[in-house]
């Protein structure tokens, strides 16, 4: 064990005679606004911003239809029906409604909850339906959390077929608004502050350019992703960012 | 494809310098233009999605200021990344050389009993050599991106650090797929060699217990490691076995989460064109029920701190491995990646391997440039690498200029010799006659010198030589004092009371049409004076 400590101790010691500075003393967490003059706060109005979350997904392969709140579980079942895949995984956390519908609709419709299922289960699954965190506009992105209306990380890469719900409350238009999104989320909790522990930020279908630069999609990922932008409130566009945090909480808290 | 260039040596210490590595790739076309398409395509792709950014310059500033701030404080970012990656039960290993991070990993791998592991591309692993290293050991490496498949089974090597097998064509990937994988009957469009890909290592994923991978970023305030792909091989690395390894240069540390906003902003567009990368992933330790439930980080310093010395040179540190520079370098456009005899290859290699080796090789690299700037233009953390080229030839030279083997080399023999004349006016004027005189023989009736003997014939073979003015400067300006009807009314005033209009009007940039003409013609008189 000797070698191992002598090695930390060795590596700590260059840096330190290499920078000239011998004890933590303001490096950790100095915040010296480092960071400054790149757009944080998007300029695009509600649906001007919802049009570019939907064009960007679709430059990136990604298939998307919008619906209204009401019309969220016929269309959940619409897509699945046209996907004419029949077994699904799901994280135990989504609501009853989203696979109701589609299960009395289509014949042969299963979905199973990962209540820590086995890899070999999930493989056998042929599409995954889950929520999302957060939409980004701006590059067409959707961020996991990994909640329990997310589910575990293996449950959205091993299927070759994704399904994610996105409510429009939920998009924001760039990307250091989505890192303030997770921030304030962090803070608004009891505890003390967390930051995600997991995130994965998902732009299009999995894909690969290294054969001739010609794009590919689906390597080992799934190979087709499915979104549905539900369309809630937004009209209320005046206070758009504190909706959108309380429905990342709401996402949460029905999960658990 | 020659052999030298199907088994370049990626190890600088083995390697050929770069002009002698270099010249199979030149005269091979077809690897030629397997990299300039590639890179035309990402080059626009790039183009597109970064002039779509107003606020990118702010971005390349913010992201330079803030690995700065990391690297001005390293080791205080790291042993919190240490704290708080152990708090969410990672396992913090450091590794002060190439050899003790491939023990550290061995040592791993054989507590877990794997004698197989899955491989995320890492250009860490590449520059400590793992692989070679592991399989001795008898662990068979799987590496699992689509391009590190083709080069491991086709027994190639990595020419560009973000699509490495760029240098091969869809029809060499159908022969090395086809062969490896048992397929004979496999066609050679792209669409089907990635489902080859996906197939063959779907098992894989599921049964391998252990996984390497490299990281992209650590998050000191939070101990979160973070990696950008497109594949999802990483994400199935990084979740499915049971013990994940990541392998991450000391350098690759930011202060906070919100930094991520900066770099994730910059990398994609960099490397792939692309606005955010397929999959970015991020984790924090263990996660209970979700991933593998071992996890370990092995921090490697193997050469990095010794850069971190020098304060232009720490600017080498910046790198996030976009690609970029060499994409846009018209060096590496010719030759390709495995001319720099290391796995980073460009512009970057040229400035990283050569201080990694601490100098001790890779010496030619830091004149694999024609120092045009390009790298400096696009690189998202505005490294100037020109400058760290310029730099590090200074470095070479001094190294080499106290080597006995040099000693005997016509260019320091030469630059010795200059030193001694250029300190003494006579022994200056006398070879310049000496030269004149002698050049003569060579200066054909055009005036220009096309072919020289001995060492001069390493410039003449390329390129035609100007033949010596009959007089030099000096005897013309003599001579002109001395005579002066050569000069202009107004020349032959300011000759009288001892200023030389000519030499001031060169030096005024605001002169006048008048003195701009007759500066025009003080430049060119000195060669007419053979008329
Ligand atoms: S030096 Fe700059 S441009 Fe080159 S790979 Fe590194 S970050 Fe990219």
């Amino acid at each position: 064990m000797s070698v191992v400590a002598d090695s930390r101790r060795l590596v700590l010691e260059r840096i330190r005679a290499a920078t000239g500075k011998s004890a933590p003393e303001r490096g950790a967490n100095a915040d010296a606004g480092l960071a400054q003059g790149y757009i944080r706060r998007g300029e695009l109005t509600v649906r001007a911003r919802h049009e570019r979350f939907i064009e960007r997904l679709r430059e990136y392969d990604a298939e998307v239809v919008e619906c209204s709140p009401e019309g969220l579980p016929s269309t959940i079942a619409a897509v699945l029906a046209a996907s004419g895949r029949r077994r699904f995984v799901a994280p135990p956390g989504i609501p009853a409604a989203w696979y109701v519908e589609a299960a009395w609709k289509i014949e042969g419709f299963e979905c199973v909850l990962d209540h820590g299922l086995e890899t070999s289960e999930i493989e056998q699954a042929e599409g995954v339906i889950t929520g999302c965190f957060c939409g980004i506009a701006g590059s067409g992105t959707i961020v996991l959390h990994h909640s329990a209306c997310e589910g575990r990380r293996v449950i959205t890469l091993l299927p070759d077929w994704h399904l994610c719900v996105v409510r429009a409350s939920q998009v924001v238009e760039t990307l250091p608004e989505y890192f303030e999104k997770s921030r304030e989320q962090a803070a608004g909790k009891e505890q003390k502050v967390e930051l995600p522990r997991l995130v994965t930020w998902i732009s299009g279908p999995s894909a690969t350019a290294d054969i001739e630069m010609t794009r590919i999609k689906g390597v080992h990922g799934p190979r087709f992703l499915n979104v549905i932008l539900v369309r809630d409130r937004e009209q209320a566009a005046g206070n758009r960012e504190q909706k959108a945090g309380t429905e990342g909480l709401e996402d949460r808290a029905q999960g658990q | 494809m020659s052999a030298t260039a199907e088994h370049p040596i990626l190890d600088p210490a083995k390697a050929q310098p770069f002009p002698v590595a270099a010249l199979p790739v030149l005269k091979n076309s077809q690897l030629r233009k397997n990299v300039a398409h590639a890179i035309d395509v990402i080059g626009a792709k790039r183009t597109r999605v970064v002039l779509e950014k107003t606020d990118w310059q702010a971005l390349r500033a913010s992201a330079s200021r803030i690995k700065d701030e990391a690297l001005g404080n390293l080791a205080a970012y790291l042993e919190q990344f240490e704290e708080r990656c152990t708090a969410a039960g990672g396992q913090v290993h450091w590794a002060a050389d190439a050899a003790d991070a491939r023990r550290i990993i061995l040592e791993l791998l054989r507590a877990e009993g794997a004698d197989e592991v899955i491989n995320i591309k890492t250009m860490t692993s590449g520059e400590i050599q793992l692989n070679p290293f592991l399989e001795a050991a008898g662990i068979k490496a799987y590496e699992t991106d689509l391009a590190e498949i083709i080069l491991q089974l086709g027994e190639g090597e990595p020419s560009h650090i973000v699509v490495p097998a760029l240098h091969v064509n869809r029809g060499q990937v159908r022969d090395i797929f086809a062969r490896a994988m048992g397929i004979p009957n496999l066609c050679d469009e792209p669409e089907a060699l990635t489902a080859a890909a996906r197939s063959y290592l779907r098992q894989k994923f599921l049964t391998v217990p252990a996984a390497i991978s490299g990281a992209n970023f650590l998050i000191a305030e939070t101990g979160a490691v973070a990696i950008v792909e497109s594949e999802g091989n990483g994400r199935m690395c990084l979740t499915l076995p049971r013990t994940m390894i990541t392998l991450v240069g000391i350098e690759k540390v930011l202060p906070r989460f919100e930094d991520l906003e900066v770099m994730l902003q910059l990398l994609a567009r960099s490397a792939t064109g692309e606005r955010m990368s397929p999959y970015t992933s991020l984790w924090t330790g263990v996660t209970p029920g979700d991933g593998p439930q071992k996890f370990h980080v092995v921090l490697l310093d193997n050469g990095r701190s010794g850069i971190l010395r020098r304060p232009k040179e720490r600017q080498t540190l910046r790198c996030i491995r976009c690609g970029a520079c060499m994409n846009n370098c018209p060096v590496y456009r010719q030759t390709g990646g495995h001319a720099y005899g290391s796995v980073y290859p460009g512009p970057i290699g040229a400035i990283l391997t050569p201080q990694l080796e601490q100098l001790k090789h890779a010496q030619s690299l830091p004149y694999a440039s024609s120092l045009c700037g390009a790298c400096y233009e696009v690189c998202p953390v505005r490294i100037n690498i020109p400058e760290i080229l310029i730099d590090l030839r200074a470095q070479v030279t001094d190294q080499e200029r106290g080597t006995a083997k040099k000693f005997f080399d016509p260019m320091y023999v030469g630059l010795r010799g200059a030193n001694v004349i250029f300190a003494r006016p006579w022994l200056f004027h006398a070879a310049q006659w000496l030269g004149r005189v002698g050049l003569k023989f060579f200066t054909r009736k055009d005036g220009w010198i096309h072919a020289l003997p001995g060492v001069g014939a390493k410039w003449t073979e390329t390129r035609d030589l100007r033949g010596l003015p009959r007089q030099t400067f000096h005897e013309w300006w003599a001579e002109r004092a001395a005579d002066p009807s050569h000069l202009s009314r107004k020349d032959k005033d300011a000759a009288k009371v001892g200023h030389p209009q000519v030499s001031e009007s060169l030096g005024r940039p605001g002169a006048g049409a008048e003195s701009d003409e007759q500066r025009a013609d003080s430049l060119i008189l000195p060669g007419k004076g053979a008329k």
